[in-house]
């Protein structure tokens, strides 16, 4: 049963409530993501020998997932960054459902570390308007 | 205990071990135990260490960065696929295919983050033990492998009249500032800013291929001539004149590293292995790597359809 107008409107705050401090470790672990990687990776340069470099994945990773399956796919994946470790292409496991139709909904990181899949998509887009 | 104290608790142990082991071996020659010098010295003799445990990681990073020359052809093909977009997509893109091609030919011209991080736990457990000096004298307790004397010589200890132990801001904070804590703090400071300086400088005018110059990285090095002053600044007037030592003397460290390896084994395609390769030539010996000529061939062949030539033009501006 869908809630009339009136209930809808009165249950809203409430679950924004509720998503808000849901959501909070993921965000929290996000702006500290994004702080790291506009802070401190310039500071030395490219030294992952993966693709997506350890915070990018860790951070699409915890986007993605949420902090706690996330956070654990990205130390999964910092235990794996070692000189032993020959690298190469190792992107974040995908969730059940992935919904990348309409690009301007996905999250830059997303976008990003799925480079071929949404340069594609701008291709396609770019050619419908121009046809 | 905390979840950090217990991760750091052998790495104290170890770095306070390697100290007390400098610091006997020091005595035994003759140093005043209790002189600040012996102290000092024990610091540096730390860095050493640490940093010469690192050497083998390095020297696999360099032969890693040699093993690229046999991927020069595919990589080239990869860049003209990618000339002139510089949309951020379009860079990732670049990067992925990259590294795909890094793994396909078993090379990986990158070190990981380890040598970086594992310098983070003896950093902190060093700064841990010399800032807990001061608590541990006064609790009459001992430091990881350090006995109480040994604690309370080293709280003593002051070199060019400064303690090991003493840090400008919480001086200043304290309100008992010490001058020669003040002078020692930005000459270390100084120090620090200037050998990063130089040892960026030379990466960038001499150690790094075409290739790179143009890329994010070099974006990303300009960029670190910028924080890391800063991160010198904050942290020197807030850590102790030990860990400024350690800071310093590992800094230092790196500049030497950095040109020795511009003068041994320079990154291929950058200036550095041109002129190196000069040398070599001069001196008669052979030129580096079996592959070297196959693969210049290769190189020159790419370039001509296109009628780039890019070799008259490099010439004219090493000239200048």
């Amino acid at each position: 049963m869908t809630p009339s107008p009136t209930e809808y409107r009165a249950r809203r705050p409430m679950a924004a409530v509720v998503r808000f401090f849901w959501h909070l470790p993921r965000n929290i672990l996000i702006i500290v993501l994004k702080l790291y990687r506009r802070v401190v990776s310039p500071t030395y340069g490219q030294v992952c020998r993966f693709f997506p470099s350890c915070s990018a994945y860790a951070l699409e990773a915890v986007t993605v997932h949420g902090a706690v399956k996330g956070g654990w796919f990205a130390a999964r994946r910092i235990v794996r960054c070692h000189p032993w470790n020959s690298g190469g292409l190792d992107p974040v496991p995908s969730p059940a459902t992935v919904d990348w139709d309409d690009p301007s909904m996905v999250p830059m990181i997303v976008q990003l570390n799925h480079p071929h899949v949404f340069l594609a998509k701008q291709q396609e887009t770019q050619s419908r308007n121009a046809a | 205990m905390g979840f950090f104290d217990t991760i750091l608790f052998p790495f104290k142990w170890l770095v306070s071990w390697i100290m007390v082991q400098f610091h006997d071996g020091l005595t035994f020659l003759g140093m005043d135990a209790a002189s600040g010098v012996t102290w000092t010295l024990s610091i540096i003799g730390l860095v050493l260490v640490i940093r010469a445990a690192l050497i083998p990681v390095f020297v696999k990073q360099i032969k890693a960065q040699r093993g690229m020359q046999a991927l020069q052809p595919d990589m080239k093909k990869l860049q003209a696929k990618y000339k002139g977009k510089t949309d951020q997509l379009s860079r990732q893109a670049m990067g992925q295919e990259q590294m795909a091609l890094y793994k396909e030919h078993g090379t990986n011209p990158f070190s990981a983050c380890l040598p970086m991080l594992i310098q983070m736990p003896f950093f902190f457990s060093l700064f841990q033990v010399l800032s807990g000096v001061a608590k541990a004298n006064a609790d009459s307790d001992g430091i990881g492998a350090m006995t109480h004397d040994q604690v309370a010589q080293f709280d003593q200890a002051t070199i060019f009249g400064a303690p090991l132990s003493a840090a400008f801001l919480p001086q200043l904070q304290g309100g008992d500032l010490n001058v020669a804590v003040v002078w020692l703090s930005i000459i270390m400071i100084l120090a620090m800013i200037a050998s990063q300086f130089i040892t960026q400088k030379q990466i960038m005018s001499k150690n790094m291929s075409e290739e790179a110059m143009q890329g994010p990285f070099m974006k990303q090095q300009k960029m670190m001539l910028y924080v890391l002053p800063l991160v010198f600044g904050i942290g020197g007037v807030n850590f102790p004149i030990g860990v400024l030592i350690y800071w310093t003397t590992t800094n230092i460290w790196t500049m030497g590293q950095q040109f020795f390896v511009i003068r041994r084994m320079p990154t291929p395609g950058s200036p550095a292995y041109k002129e190196y390769q000069k040398r070599r030539e001069a001196k008669g010996l052979p030129l580096l790597g079996a592959s070297k000529k196959k693969v210049e061939e290769v190189v020159e062949e790419i370039p001509e359809p296109k009628g780039q030539r890019s070799q008259p033009q490099r010439k004219n501006r090493k000239k200048k």
